[in-house]
């Protein structure tokens, strides 16, 4: 099982890596990313069976990073893909869900929400 | 309009909630209300402040004494002098006409040139310099509360690391115990007689459950230190509402340029230095007026 978290805090990225490694993925087999940008570059170079992505993000944003994901040609059109944001509004939900996310996390979160989110994916 | 994760589940299962009224949207008062060091300023503090620096000032000046000012005035020239010697940038410029009320009349606008520098030093906003530049100090908020997040973060994860360690080694001790456990149990059945078999057995008991404590204990601190990761959490959250407090400042001051702008190459009309109805002493009355002019008539 191979992991992607991408979001501009490094704290967020070590708290979502962190439950992750609860769910019993090594930390070898997570990577991270600080923006779209960078993300977008590592899914150029490896396949992924997870991207967890936060939104507001600098250089190119989580919902950018989604379109580009699910757009046309792209490899990586079937990967489940996760959004953990601040952004809890019912307008932003239904903007991302329309993007392609498979499911959507408001933070605050706490570990057991992101497991029970990310559990089909690991069946 | 903020959902919770409830609402999320019941969007994504196709069966959005109706329940769109509440507005939590914060307004940029509730936002700057938000952030330690922004408050309303109230003038009349600063005024009741400023009129006990006057008291400050005077009891700061040398010589000056809180009583009966024609008493000081009085004591001769002499002592009015001494007082005037001991205030700083007070000349004598006089040619000698020193009268009584002329010092006293510097004296108290000594006094009051002080304490109006000293209510701008409260009231007036500090020279616009890096460090007071209110974006630039958010920003720089954000980037060393992340730079510590992450340390604390390092410490955090410093000791799940070390109760891992410790919890490998409560196993390892603990499948030794229970060997010994199993060797001290079938030496007392063979040998019921023999009373250290029976004496280790039990000690080796109780440091089984001393292991189990603390192998207890060490999962409790790692429940604590998970719980206190996950609240770490309102770093991120935090900084992205002080990104935004960022954003209403750089809107704000894009509108302000805007709206002070002006036309540079048109040349500045002088600005009238008294006005009548100006609460100041230069203004000429009716009355000062006519008896200039007829000085000058005479004069001619």
């Amino acid at each position: 099982m191979k992991i992607l978290i991408v979001d501009d805090s490094s704290t967020m990225r070590r708290i979502i890596g962190n439950v992750v490694q609860q769910l019993g993925v090594s930390k070898d087999d997570f990577d991270e990313a600080e923006d779209g940008v960078v993300a977008w570059n590592l899914l150029q170079k490896n396949k992924y069976d997870v991207i967890l992505t936060d939104w507001n993000m600098p250089n190119m944003n989580g919902l950018e990073l989604v379109k580009k994901i699910r757009g046309e040609g792209s490899q990586h059109r079937g990967t489940p893909t996760v959004m953990i944001t601040t952004e809890g509004g019912k307008s932003e939900v239904i903007t991302a869900l329309k993007a392609g996310v498979n499911n959507y996390i408001v933070k605050p979160f706490n570990a057991q929400t992101l497991k029970e989110k990310l559990d089909p994916f690991f069946k | 309009m903020s959902m919770t994760q409830e609402e999320i589940e019941a969007l994504m299962a196709g069966t959005s909630s109706d329940d769109t009224s509440s507005d939590s949207e914060e307004s940029i008062d509730d936002i700057l209300a938000g952030i330690d060091g922004i408050t309303d300023g109230d003038p009349k503090e600063e005024e009741s402040s400023s009129s006990e620096s006057i008291d400050d000032i005077l009891a700061g000046i040398d010589g000056i004494t809180d009583g009966d000012t024609s008493e000081d005035v009085s004591n001769g020239d002499s002592s009015i002098d001494d007082i005037l010697a001991g205030i700083d940038g007070v000349v004598d410029d006089s040619d000698n006409d020193n009268s009584t009320d002329d010092i006293l009349a510097s004296t108290n606008d000594i006094v009051e040139d002080t304490s109006s520098s000293k209510q701008k030093e409260n009231i007036e906003p500090p020279r616009v310099e890096e460090e007071h530049k209110i974006v630039n100090q958010l920003n720089q908020v954000a980037e060393d509360t992340e730079e510590k997040a992450t340390k604390i973060f390092d410490s955090l994860n410093y000791v799940l690391d070390e109760d891992a360690v410790l919890n490998t080694n409560i196993q390892s001790a603990e499948e030794f115990i229970e060997k010994q456990l199993d060797l001290l149990e079938t030496l007392m059945q063979k040998f019921p007689n023999i009373a250290i078999f029976k004496e280790n057995y039990e000690e080796a008991k109780s440091i089984k459950e001393t292991l189990q404590g603390t192998h207890d204990t060490i999962e409790g601190i790692n429940n604590n230190i998970f719980q206190a990761m996950e609240i770490m959490q309102y770093h991120d959250i935090n900084r992205q509402k002080i990104e935004r407090v960022m954003s209403v400042i750089k809107k704000l001051s894009v509108y302000l340029q805007g709206i002070f702008e002006y036309d540079l190459d048109k040349p500045e009309t002088k600005i009238a230095n008294h006005i009548s109805g100006d609460n100041s002493p230069d203004v000429v009355t009716d009355d000062d007026l006519d008896s200039l002019i007829s000085e000058f008539a005479e004069e001619k």
